[in-house]
């Protein structure tokens, strides 16, 4: 067993697939309690929200460390911040309220502490980028509906977040909002009184 | 007049002949034909009132602003994204305005399998005809086809494969593109533009912003009205409270709100047990050129020919159950399709104005269900699963062919395999593990099928007029009443039967003629 080679998933505690995972939050929450038991590799402080200066609404500062160096491993050469992106999600949930939020909050706990599965002895924040890509693309291949379905909610949100921005419109040719570009009057709408 | 409850303060008490929960398709149809024969109406939608300039286009602002759940709803194993929006004019803000009759197999199958007998061409073309007029419902123009969609038909008539252009509701459309996050120009007949006027103009109450909360009934179990709260539009929370009193209560929030409405209020077995969503999986073709696949109707051509299932003379699947629509989205949510992650999904990405795109409307045979979790909120579950799984392979190979046939330099099946085909050969590869749950990005938008009319009350909410089988003076009006899959765009079909309903409700109250 390589550390970038996990074991046969039989591991993950019985029943979680059926139950599906991001129903099954209490499955989630033990396993984030069990496997928070790890070492934390840089620190168990979480510095990174505090150094880009993130007004955190609706993620702890662990989650946004969490969900931050997942976005740094998902982009290569998209001219988005990845921080800048994490925090639009974390606004997100924060308005979207539950179950979104804690679904992805159960979502990121296990992303960080279920790293010995794949052999690993540090925590998803403190392994080095390519560890990471190589880790996430571990739960983006996993037989288990549930994992997938982790790596999808996490690549799926840090995906929308970085290419809704102004900035990648070099990188594929979109030319933007057609209000912003064009002058087209919209047809008069008779609505009555509006309060 | 439109009341946007983010504004309010104070609680508000109003009363109405028929308070109408829910402002879209069916909703509105059936509000606008009720208030304009002289009945007080007020309805609610938990969504905000947007008008034209509100609709910037911005991905961020249009999931934030109305989508349902800020765009971030999905089954509860993430396997399938939700689409739905919650605002004043419900989905038909953001649909794309294909406007299809219900087809007559479909209204045979619920006539013997529910009892819906009134369900015939004959008793629901007038209304369809009454909603095309109303809307200006026409066959999608040349002018309004990208090149996605002339590379679709291309495909498609290089394999004889029966394909046409939808008819849409939009008037003087100029395509832009962007119909998905509403209408910047007011060309697309949403409700918001269309019924929601008249009822404000025939005297009815439209109010934003208000999620309605409890049904209020009588001490015989009739419903007599709603209650709820009034929403801070930005953070959606609750401002000011409301009660509406009317003697006839219709729920018609789209599938998913209709259904958690009536789980918080009534003990009624039927209520989710059945989610249909018309699954919607994605090809992506690389045409080796640059195309615009960005302006004009995402949709101007939809493939016909795989409506029908064919079987064996064994009964066993051989091929179709889904239509296809051709399919273009913005960058953000096409990154999330598309798959791939760090310079895979870069690389993708940079070929996005090369690519040309496909979507399925698989016409399900194994519905999901919408329940109330442990923590009270209301959840999802949908499994693509038997018969199902193989329409979507079958769509993957047929899609990866017409666009082969069009001339792709390669087709890409978005899955968590990074499955490639270049040509027919290779078509075989692709297989079941392509469909598995989280395989691939899947989508549902035609929510329906939650509460549904039907002549057996153990397996039906509400009976063929609409009225709920265990709760006098309650109806159902929007998608979650339709029995089941419309295998189209099943926008028309519920306008159609809500106008149905309006016009029987109308009668039965005595006020026809009035």
């Amino acid at each position: 067993m390589t550390p970038d080679n996990p074991p046969p998933e039989g591991v993950l505690p019985p029943g979680m697939d059926r139950r599906g995972f991001l129903r099954g939050v209490a499955g989630g929450t033990a396993a984030v309690a069990l496997a928070s038991l790890l070492p934390a590799g840089c620190g168990r402080d979480y510095p990174q929200a505090r150094a880009d200066r993130a007004e955190l609404q609706g993620l702890t500062a662990k989650e946004y460390a969490v969900a931050r160096a997942a976005a740094e491993a998902l982009l290569v050469d998209v001219p988005v911040d990845p921080g800048l992106v994490v925090r639009r999600l974390d606004r997100e949930l924060a308005l979207v309220g539950d179950p979104v939020l804690a679904d992805m909050k159960t979502v990121l706990g296990l992303v960080e502490h279920m790293t010995p599965l794949g052999g690993r002895l540090r925590r998803f924040t403190a392994l080095p980028l390519e560890r990471r890509r190589a880790y996430l693309a571990g739960w983006r291949d996993s037989r288990f509906n549930l994992r997938r379905g982790a790596y999808n909610a996490l690549r799926g949100f840090v995906a929308f977040f970085a290419f809704a921005d102004d900035a990648t419109r070099p990188l594929t040719g979109f030319g933007g909002p057609w209000p912003e570009r064009f002058q087209v009057p919209a047809y008069p709408v008779d609505y009555g009184e509006v309060a | 007049m439109i009341i946007q409850g983010t504004n309010r303060r104070a609680d508000v008490h109003d009363r109405a002949d028929v308070v109408v929960v829910g402002t879209g398709a069916g909703g509105g149809t059936l509000a606008a034909y009720l208030a304009e024969r002289g009945w007080d109406v007020v309805m609610l939608d938990r969504g905000g009132f947007h008008r034209a300039e509100d609709f910037t286009q911005r991905e961020e602002d249009a999931m934030g602003g109305f989508n349902g759940r800020r765009g971030m709803d999905a089954t509860t194993d993430n396997a399938i994204f939700f689409n739905y929006a919650e605002a004043i004019g419900g989905s038909t803000v953001h649909y794309w305005g294909d406007s299809f009759r219900t087809p007559a197999d479909r209204l045979q199958r619920w006539r013997s399998e529910h009892g819906l007998e009134w369900m015939t061409p004959a008793e629901l073309d007038p209304h369809f005809a009454a909603i095309e007029e109303e809307l200006g419902i026409h066959v999608t123009p040349e002018a309004l086809f990208n090149e996605n969609n002339r590379l679709v038909r291309q495909g498609c008539e290089a394999l004889g494969i029966e394909g046409h252009p939808p008819p849409t509701a939009r008037v003087d459309c100029i395509g832009c593109g962007w119909t998905q996050y509403g209408c910047a120009y007011n060309r697309k007949s949403s409700q918001t533009i269309t019924t929601i006027p008249r009822v404000s103009k025939a005297g009815g109450r439209v109010y934003s912003d208000a999620r309605a909360e409890v049904l209020l009934r009588d001490a015989d179990g009739r419903a007599v009205g709603v209650t709820g709260s009034l929403l801070d539009r930005a953070t959606a929370r609750p401002r000011a409270a409301f009660r509406v009193d009317a003697p006839f209560v219709v729920v018609a929030g789209g599938a998913l709100g209709t259904a958690e409405l009536l789980l918080r209020n009534l003990d009624d077995t039927t209520v989710g047990r059945r989610l249909y969503i018309n699954p919607h999986y994605f090809v992506w073709a690389d045409m080796g050129r640059e195309i615009d696949n960005v302006t004009g109707l995402p949709c101007a051509y939809v493939v016909h020919g795989f409506r029908q299932v064919r079987r064996s003379a064994a009964g066993t699947y051989e091929s179709g159950g889904y239509i296809m629509l051709a399919n273009h989205q913005s960058p953000g949510v096409a990154a999330v399709m598309l798959g791939g992650q760090g310079a895979e999904l870069t690389r993708r990405m940079g070929a996005y104005r090369r690519l040309g795109s496909l979507m399925s409307v698989i016409d399900e045979e194994h519905p999901g269900r919408v329940f109330l979790g442990e923590d009270g909120l209301r959840r999802a579950d949908f499994r693509v699963r038997g018969v199902d799984q193989l329409k979507a392979v079958d769509f993957l190979r047929n899609a990866a062919r017409i666009f082969l046939a069009a001339g792709a330099r390669e087709v890409w099946i978005p899955d968590v395999h990074g499955t490639v085909v270049r040509n027919e050969a290779e078509v075989a590869r692709i297989g079941i593990q392509s469909v598995q749950p989280n395989a691939q990005f899947c989508a549902g938008s035609h929510l329906l099928g939650t509460a549904p009319l039907g002549t057996n009350a153990d397996d039906s909410f509400a009976g063929p007029t609409g009225e709920a089988h265990r709760v006098p003076g309650l109806y159902v009006a929007d998608g979650a009443a339709l029995p089941g899959s419309v295998s189209v765009d099943p926008s028309l079909s519920i306008m159609g039967v809500a106008r149905w309903l309006a016009a029987g409700l109308h009668e039965r109250a005595g006020r026809a003629g009035a």
